[in-house]
């Protein structure tokens, strides 16, 4: 299985310019963090789904489909909040109205932060990221570790896992006690991810430097990103859809008051 | 061989690398790491550096590109050029056009997304304008027989096309030498011959090139070798010379060639600078042996000894496994309709290319993973209904890597952690770990920090972390991966040891000499699907089998093979000629 979410479909929205794609992220997040009425989080989640399907990300929506059922469950603390008439009684539960759309609210809203940040990554290469990064402004070094982690992180992920394969086969049970305990009890996993981890970036930061980096303060680039009439037409839309949603914020229309 | 101050002499001429009069001691040292290196390198020239772990193979070929001292901190003395000139007073990025480095752990010196980008990296580095790094990279590829795999995702190439790749991307940069700091120690018997074929590819074509490598007989093809020890130069010339040193290699922990063993053992002179030269000095000096053709080989006894023992350790049966959270539809099977029996007190090796389910096979036995389908029976029980801490006492599992599991403040805290889980008195666990250590050779490094320990020693370690739970099978996968000639007997003949005693050990190995002079049986592995099972002898003797596996027999069996005979070391070679002169 591969461990990156890169996808090369080379789909028009593959094809856009890093900085295009960068500031889709952010225009996505943008707009997801000014709303909390589902109602107007839906189109932007459909326009998320069509991005989906034009740049053919689904498999990256399935291998992290327990993810998105995670962030649902974002909705069930807010079935304890008590706000609003009372719907049914039930005990513990105060199932009103306003708790319900808020949490179904709150639970669009980080399945929408997910999803925008899943098709960022299917669609932008390491290297695009970086570049993108560096044409707003962040300087090589910095964007480059910021895409780096990117790429540590199933790593780390990787050998987590085999730690924790390695503890239970000597008989370590994670599961035991409350949740303090619990998290005590991953020490014998910390430890040796944490240091498997210093090493491997260090061999990393070896490799590099090995390989030049910081030789120059700003590296040329192989790839060469023309600006195109596609990039101009993406950057407008996304200044619409990021002005658009501060606008129902603005307006009151993005917040739970205005669902009727 | 030349004297120190023939090379100091050749140094001033030389256009390659100079070495001259380094010593270096890390930061936290307590003995320095190298101390009056010295040593020249003509242009074109191929020198091998060897040694036991700790010699300062790694410092010196790091001290080559400045990572050393510039990186690694610590005292530096003498000077190093480059072509002529000094690399003292530069970066490591600045030494990076002239020095190309790469090192053993592939996955960490990849940053790419495609493998086009990945040739580029270092000349986008170096500031190249992009029409020199397309011009460049097509070359670099054909060069690594890379070419065509430009839109490649680096990550979906296998352990040795990984390596090739990390040698293009310096190629690119056209250094004037190429440092190899034992490039093929985590790749399987294809990744190996893939770069060391590459390796003399380079030779020949005239790059000059420095390959700190364990394996004395990968680095026969070399110029020069230099071997290690305690930081300095203990022998220095042309591989005849080094390889004739028996005496002097043994002290350095570096595994003198097994063909040289059996000339030696024989009474021949000569030092066999191939398996043809070894066999026609071999004719030579016994011209008799020629008549013994077709002799039989020896019979299979772990082979005519399968499945007539007591029930089995384990028995696995039509076991299959698929991974499962990939896209919709059919998952690729990791694991195929596997049969598998291990009776107590087998030594069994499990070998095969990476990712033809050796290691997944072990996990499912020790319950790691669960079988898609059949089912894997420990000592007549389903394994699918043991408890953990019933599973460990018929099969324990030692990772490749130690450092998966050590984290305690102690080697005997770290023992005593499994017999700890499963509920054992203090008395008990004491026992137990004062047993272990004894068993694997730790037992005054009781108090010791496990992170201060060699690489040996944690391997080591983590195997008394497993024999405290008292397993019946043993499990250990690439148990020497790593480790020097030395600690690799050392681990083997605590293996042997522990087989002895009655515990039935499975090593999952990509060695060789390993499966040839300690397995009794073998089971080869290709994408998911047992291929072979039989005696250690059968295995060698099929050729067509080993082949198609780019599993490379030990020289040794190679040369036997010429004589159509079957030896698995150089003792039983020597004997057998000695036998039918």
């Amino acid at each position: 299985m591969p461990i990156y979410l890169y996808i090369d479909r080379g789909s028009f929205v593959h094809r856009l310019h890093p900085t295009v794609k960068v500031l889709a992220l952010f225009v996505m997040f943008w707009s997801v963090y000014w709303v909390d009425n589902p109602i107007a989080l839906v189109p932007i989640g459909i326009f998320m789904l069509c991005v989906a399907q034009v740049t053919h990300s689904w498999p990256n929506f399935y291998r992290l489909r327990w993810l998105f059922i995670m962030t649902f469950t974002a909705m069930v603390p807010w079935l304890f909040y008590r706000q609003g008439p009372v719907l049914v009684h039930v005990p513990l539960f105060h199932l009103s109205r306003y708790n319900l759309i808020f949490g179904f609210g709150r639970g669009i809203k980080l399945a929408e932060l997910l999803a925008a940040s899943i098709l960022f990554l299917s669609t932008t290469k390491i290297e695009e990221f970086t570049l993108g990064l560096q044409r707003l402004g962040v300087s090589y070094r910095v964007g480059f570790a910021i895409s780096l982690a990117f790429r540590l992180v199933p790593l780390f992920i990787d050998s987590a896992v085999t730690v924790v394969d390695a503890q239970r086969l000597r008989g370590y049970d994670f599961d035991q006690g409350g949740a303090f305990e619990r998290v005590r009890r991953y020490v014998p996993v910390v430890i040796p991810v944490f240091m498997g981890s210093l090493r491997k970036a260090n061999n990393m930061a070896m490799a590099l430097e090995a390989r030049g980096f910081g030789h120059t303060g700003e590296p040329s680039t192989y790839i060469e990103y023309p600006v195109v009439a596609a990039d101009v037409i993406a950057f407008l839309t996304l200044v619409a859809i990021g002005a658009g949603y501060f606008m129902l914020y603005y307006s009151g229309l993005g917040g739970i008051g205005a669902v009727k | 061989m030349k004297t120190q101050g023939e090379i100091a002499e050749a140094s001033v001429n030389s256009a390659g690398v100079s070495v001259d009069d380094v010593a270096f001691t890390y930061h936290e040292g307590s003995r320095p790491a190298l101390s009056g290196v010295r040593f020249a390198q003509a242009t074109g020239q191929m020198i091998g550096v060897m040694g036991a772990s700790g010699a300062g193979k790694s410092t010196l070929a790091k001290c080559l590109n400045r990572i050393v001292p510039e990186f690694e901190g610590g005292e530096f003395r003498g000077a190093i050029s480059i072509g002529g000139e000094p690399i003292g007073a530069l970066r490591v990025c600045d030494v990076a056009p002239k020095v190309g480095m790469v090192f053993q752990d592939f996955e960490a010196q990849l940053f790419s997304t495609n493998v086009a980008h990945e040739v580029a990296f270092a000349m986008e580095q170096a500031g190249m304008e992009r029409a020199a790094m397309v011009a460049r990279i097509g070359p670099a590829l054909l060069a690594v027989g890379l070419h065509g795999f430009e839109h490649r995702d680096p990550t979906s190439l296998s352990g040795g096309e990984k390596q090739r790749l990390a040698i293009a991307s310096v190629l690119a940069l056209r250094p004037s030498v190429i440092v190899l700091d034992e490039p093929t120690t985590d790749l399987d018997p294809e990744g190996k011959l893939e770069v060391f074929e590459l390796i003399r590819k380079l030779r020949d074509d005239g790059l000059s090139m420095i390959v700190v490598e364990h394996e004395s007989e990968e680095l026969r093809a070399c110029d020069r070798i230099i071997v290690l020890r305690d930081g300095a130069i203990a022998l220095d010339g042309p591989p005849r010379d080094v390889f004739a040193n028996f005496e002097v290699l043994e002290e350095c922990g570096v595994r003198p060639p097994g063909l040289g063993r059996v000339l030696r053992m024989l009474g021949i002179p000569a030092i066999p600078e191939s398996g043809e030269h070894a066999y026609s000095e071999i004719v030579k000096a016994y011209p008799r042996l020629t008549t013994h053709s077709a002799a039989a080989a020896p019979s299979s006894p772990a082979a005519a000894a399968n499945n007539t023992a007591e029930s089995p350790l384990v028995q696995v049966e039509q076991l299959s496994f698929s991974y499962p959270g990939g896209p919709p539809g059919p998952a690729p099977k990791v694991l195929d309709a596997i049969d598998l029996r291990i009776d107590p007190g087998d030594f069994l090796a499990i070998v095969g290319q990476n990712g033809s389910g050796k290691t997944t096979l072990a996990k499912q036995i020790v319950g790691l993973l669960k079988p898609t389908a059949g089912r894997v029976m420990l000592n007549g029980k389903d394994r699918a209904a043991l408890r953990p801490a019933e599973t460990a006492r018929e099969a324990a599992y030692v990772f490749q890597n130690p450092d998966n599991q050590i984290f305690a403040p102690t080697v005997a805290d770290e023992v005593a952690f499994g017999p700890r889980n499963f509920g054992l008195d203090g008395d008990e666990i004491g026992r137990r770990s004062d047993e272990v250590l004894a068993a694997v050779g730790l037992s005054e490094q009781r108090d010791s920090d496990p992170f201060l320990l060699s690489k040996g020693e944690r391997q080591r370690l983590a195997v008394a972390s497993m024999l405290a739970l008292r397993p019946r099978l043993l499990i250990l996968d690439e148990p020497t991966t790593g480790l020097d000639h030395r600690e690799q007997l050392r681990m083997m003949e605590l293996v042997g040891k522990l087989n002895a005693e009655g515990i039935a050990i499975v090593i999952i190995t990509h060695t060789p000499w390993l499966v040839a002079e300690y397995a009794r049986r073998v089971v080869l592995m290709r994408k998911g699907r047992k291929i072979f099972d039989g005696g250690v002898r059968e295995f060698f003797m099929r050729d067509e089998l080993l082949k198609s596996s780019s599993f490379r027999p030990p020289e040794v069996t190679q040369l036997s093979r010429r004589f159509n005979t079957l030896a698995l070391t150089p003792a039983e070679m020597a004997a057998w000629v000695k036998g039918h002169a």
